[in-house]
């Protein structure tokens, strides 16, 4: 069945059923059961990865050239807790695969708990980051009480700390849409629009684990690679 | 055939992520090693780390060839262009 048939079928299917939401989607040739809507979000993904990748070179490269990287005075990253923040966005991704298993199983309550859980994870990585450049957080701190920042860790003083905080606030900034978007999600598992429809879950699920496999990446080439 | 892993399977994921996370902070503190080998180390667990999230949870292991390759090429391409400028720095660093 060629393209524009396919799209006539499926439109003229939808018109016969009074909506305009999503219909089960035929077999594609080359891509199967994947939907327009995974398609594009894998192709926003993959422009996505290469601002993240600009931006690794980028560190690579000042890195690579540099005679002195850690100038006197700056602290070095704690590894640890940003092994335990690591530890909470796999965590995360679980919790977002296994809403995404409960959408499947069409069980709203199990999806909307799952999804509260990733949430919860997101934010919790936010309050890690924000503690670690500013020490919100005395009794968890690995730079007592003032975080990088206070302990010298400035932007604009340094090629170190320019490419630390763009790149790790540039992933913040991702970590932090993600949790607008499950939030939306959410709201309307809630509602109940998305009942029969885990694709909508899919979707979101592909955007989160992209920004947890990103933080992998980020967490071995900024904060581990000595 | 499913579009997508088991809960158990998905469990299995996580626990394969942290043991690669803790294997990653252990090649950092391990005494005695050298930078290279730590850093060929730390790239090859952040690379599987990456891999089991792409295949499993974002689910391209069930997704076919045309999607795979779709992904696979254009993630490449940065990963190569690292290799060219490393090939580049040691290179100019090379005794005349």
């Amino acid at each position: 069945m060629s393209a524009s048939a396919t799209a006539e079928t499926l439109h003229s299917h939808a018109e016969a059923h009074g909506h305009h939401g999503p219909v089960d989607w035929p077999q594609d040739e080359f891509f199967g059961l994947a939907t327009p809507g995974k398609i594009a979000m894998w192709i926003f993904l993959l422009s996505d990865a290469f601002s993240f990748s600009g931006l690794l070179l980028g560190y690579g490269l000042l890195r690579g050239g540099s005679t002195v990287w850690h100038h006197p005075g700056e602290p070095e990253l704690g590894i640890n807790f940003t092994a335990f923040l690591t530890f909470l966005l796999i965590c995360s991704s679980v919790s977002m695969v296994m809403a995404y298993s409960a959408a499947v199983e069409n069980d709203r309550k199990k999806t909307a708990f799952w999804l509260v859980l990733t949430i919860l994870g997101g934010v919790a990585f936010l309050c890690g980051q924000m503690h670690e450049y500013f020490g919100f957080f005395p009794a968890f701190s690995t730079h007592p009480l003032h975080g990088l920042v206070g302990e010298g860790l400035i932007f604009g003083h340094s090629d170190y700390a320019n490419t630390f905080y763009v790149t790790t606030t540039f992933h913040g900034c991702h970590v932090f849409a993600g949790v607008c978007y499950l939030t939306v999600v959410l709201i309307n598992t809630l509602r109940g629009k998305l009942d029969g429809r885990p694709g909508a879950v899919e979707l979101v699920g592909l955007f989160w684990h992209f920004v947890d496999l990103v933080w992998i990446l980020v967490f071995t080439l900024i904060y581990l690679v000595p | 055939m499913s579009s997508h892993a088991t809960r158990k399977q998905y469990l299995g994921i996580f626990a394969a992520l942290f043991v690669l996370t803790v294997l990653e902070v252990g090649v950092v503190k391990m005494p005695g090693i050298g930078k290279h080998p730590m850093i060929l180390a730390l790239i090859f667990l952040a690379v599987t780390k990456a891999a089991l999230v792409g295949l499993f949870f974002m689910h391209l292991r069930w997704e076919t060839k045309v999607l795979k390759w779709m992904v696979a090429i254009p993630l490449a391409t940065p990963a190569l262009y690292a290799m060219v400028l490393i090939a580049d720095a040691m290179w100019r660093r090379l005794p005349a």
